[in-house]
């Protein structure tokens, strides 16, 4: 009898948030193998896109992902700006920016408290998420809202922020740049937490690169790649930062790498309230865009965004396609599992920060090839006849 | 005659035994949640009793009246009998430890090696139950809970040794009484109180050693498909381990209900009790969980030299 066990990890599963299947085949508490069963919460936002206009798919398309939701609008509304042939004014770009780090902040700060509760860092995870509650208020006084933001419509934003505001965000950032500089303290010296994180969940950097991961995971692989930087939208053209990089290559150093561009965050935030442009908030736009195809891209608190437009001189899209980073991260993922114990899964899956129902389309991986596709509606419903002709 | 067997009836179903036994786990399991609570800047329980006190005691009664699910899988037999069987552990053990004097309500010579072993039995328990569940996340569970047995179980029982050789006795209430005379172990054998303090915190299976039912990894562990008054009786077993953990810590280290001043005997020893439940509760909000890898090589490369050396120091001294 072969020693192999297999342990099903989801879609039901305390460790994940949402529900998604991992096979795992393990041999003791090593982890031999693993397939991902994707597509749990699938929602069929894409088909939904393109029965309403361009204004209501805004709202649809803040609904995409709870956590970046302002990092989906603004690829949305780039995109559409884009075919509109329209510029936003400057004041709109500065105010996307600094919703946009407000909103990475908020997220890094609910995965550090994810990752303390996956490790059984209970103490840490309720510190964490008490000191997100700060930054949620931020945006509540930004946008009124604590979670979809509803900041961008297509030419501009929806808010102003006054100087009374800018003071109050100076005043809550100081907070969680201190709280910040505390936690990374901890998880970079606190011994149970290094022992738990250091050298677990590799990926080295020739795998980050050819497997495509993105975002935090893939700096922390030390592979210094950054939409923001490599292809500025917003305002990040003319804010400095750098890009933080860590050559630890696993969770610890994805640990480090989110705190420190918390710091990032804060220091761009400070930047964007002192040279906020003056200026109107939006420009008018026509409800028709003209017949085009366009990528839009925008590095959201995960990794790269990236979205896809086809037009047709109507008020609707003809086709809307969106890639979020998880999705991009799930071929690593695969990688970083094997060969691991099962104590460290839910750290490593914890570990991309997935959000499984941004990333639940219609697109397929096959983990022995690390081979993905994406299908239509058409394709997969000729595949469903073929599957069940074959039994 | 007759008024004699009654007194001793009463003793062992109301105090101390059986009613007042139960009394105190579900008051320190309040203590355990309130005090750990307040360290994660939580409230903790609040509405049932003044400030949540019935809390525990709400929970176990609603587990009591929920659907007990038999997986049709399981050993029916070994899966009903293991939660009775485990709750009647610890509530053993605890017979043996002084509580309300200086004489436990059984005590014999050899009683601490009855003590330890039963937490084995406890372990041995729980590998069974979490067989006869036969869910796969039990299976590594109870896998799980047999390994981290054979890292804490060596250290913690050379550990106890220690006061036993010094006291020369293997009854816990003549360790208690040596203690109403000498200084208190704790200030001679500190080695040794840290190391069994550790052990006890991976036989009781709290944070950093939770590492048999990590809720993250393996859904309950060993728990997962007890339900309903099933539940009940293992969560009320845990209470009573936590218990029995620091009894064991307050009659070996900090003397039992020895003390001074007018209090009764009884009072002492709960004071003691509750510093030392509130020292394990401190520990687990202070860290993170580690791996059963890492505990089983923590704890013999570690644990296991230090409760030696602890040994060869009491030798030397007495020498």
């Amino acid at each position: 009898m072969s020693p192999i066990f297999n342990i099903p990890f989801g879609p039901q599963h305390p460790a994940l948030k949402e529900s998604e299947n991992f096979m795992f085949e393990v041999d003791g508490e090593r982890v031999v193998d693993v397939t991902p069963r994707l597509g749990y919460v699938h929602r069929g936002i894409e088909k939904a896109l393109e029965d309403r206009t361009y204004i209501q798919d805004m709202h649809l398309i803040e609904r995409i992902c709870g956590i970046c939701s302002h990092a989906h609008t603004t690829c949305y509304s780039q995109a559409v700006e884009e075919g509109l042939e329209v510029e936003i004014p400057p004041r709109a770009r500065y105010i996307r920016s600094i919703v946009a780090e407000l909103e990475r902040i908020h997220n890094h700060y609910l995965w550090l408290g994810l990752v303390a509760h996956e490790i059984g860092f209970e103490t840490l995870f309720m510190y964490a998420w008490r000191d997100r509650e700060v930054v949620m208020d931020l945006l509540e006084l930004i946008s009124g809202n604590r979670v979809n933001y509803a900041m961008n419509m297509i030419g501009g934003v929806r808010r102003d922020i006054t100087p009374e505001i800018s003071s109050r965000i100076r005043k809550g950032l100081k907070v969680l740049d201190e709280r910040m500089k505390y936690y990374e303290r901890i998880c970079s010296s606190e011994r149970t937490v290094l022992v738990r994180t250091r050298g677990v969940g590799v990926l080295k950097t020739s795998d980050a690169i050819s497997l495509c991961a993105v975002g935090p995971t893939l700096r922390a692989s030390n592979v210094k790649r950054d939409v923001r930087a490599d292809d500025p939208y917003a305002a990040y053209d003319e804010i400095p930062f750098h890009i933080v990089t860590h050559d630890g290559c696993d969770v610890a150093s994805r640990i480090v790498t989110r705190c420190e561009e918390v710091f990032e965050s804060v220091r761009i935030i400070r930047y964007a309230l002192e040279h906020l442009p003056t200026g109107p908030l939006e420009v008018l736009v026509p409800r028709t865009v003209p017949p085009a195809e366009i990528v839009s891209r925008v590095e959201a608190p995960r990794g790269e965004n990236i979205h896809y437009l086809r037009s047709n001189g109507t008020d609707k899209p003809a086709r809307y396609k969106v890639r979020a980073p998880t999705l991009a991260n799930i071929p690593a993922l695969c990688k970083m599992l094997i060969g691991g114990y099962i104590a460290d899964i839910p750290i490593t899956i914890a570990g991309i920060d997935p959000c499984f129902s941004c990333m639940d389309r219609l697109a397929f991986i096959d983990a022995n090839t690390d081979r993905s596709w994406v299908w239509d509606g058409e394709q997969l419903r000729r595949y469903g006849f073929k599957w069940y002709k074959k039994r | 005659m007759v008024q004699e067997e009654m007194i001793c009836l009463l003793q062992i179903l109301l105090f101390p035994g059986f009613l007042s036994l139960i009394l105190v786990a579900f008051f320190y399991e309040w203590v355990d949640r309130k005090f750990v609570a307040k360290l994660q800047n939580r409230y903790g329980p609040l509405h049932t009793g003044p400030g949540g006190l019935l809390q525990p005691f709400a929970d176990f009664v609603k587990l009591l009246s929920k659907e007990d699910i038999t997986p049709r899988a399981a050993d029916k037999l070994l899966f009903s009998a293991v939660p009775i069987f485990l709750l009647s552990l610890p509530l053993t053990a605890l017979f043996c430890i002084p509580m309300a004097s200086y004489s436990a309500l059984t005590s014999f010579e050899g009683d601490l090696i009855l003590v330890m072993f039963i937490t084995i039995l406890i372990v041995v328990s729980v590998f069974i139950g979490a067989w006869s569940s036969t869910s796969r996340f039990s299976t590594v569970g109870g896998i799980r809970a047999g390994l981290q047995m054979l890292s804490y179980e060596i250290p913690m029982t050379i550990a106890m040794v220690g006061p036993a050789i010094v006291a020369k006795s293997l009854c816990i209430s003549e360790i208690v009484q040596w203690q109403t005379t000498g200084l208190w172990f704790i200030f001679t054998q500190p080695l040794g109180f840290a190391v069994a303090s550790i052990c006890l915190l991976a036989e009781i299976q709290r944070v950093p050693f939770d590492i048999p039912r990590a809720e993250t990894e393996v859904v309950a562990g060993w728990l997962t498909e007890f339900s309903g008054r099933k539940l009940a009786l293992l969560r009320l077993t845990e209470d009573l381990e936590l218990v029995l953990a620091g009894s064991m810590l307050t009659s070996l280290y900090l003397g039992g209900p020895s003390g001074f001043g007018l209090a009764p005997p009884f009072l002492w020893f709960f004071i003691k009790l509750t510093a030392c439940i509130l020292l394990l509760s401190n520990l687990r909000a202070l860290f993170a969980r580690f791996r059963i890898d890492q505990l089983a090589s923590g704890a013999w490369k570690y644990l296991t030299p230090l409760a030696l050396l602890q040994i060869i120091l009491i030798e030397l001294i007495s020498w």
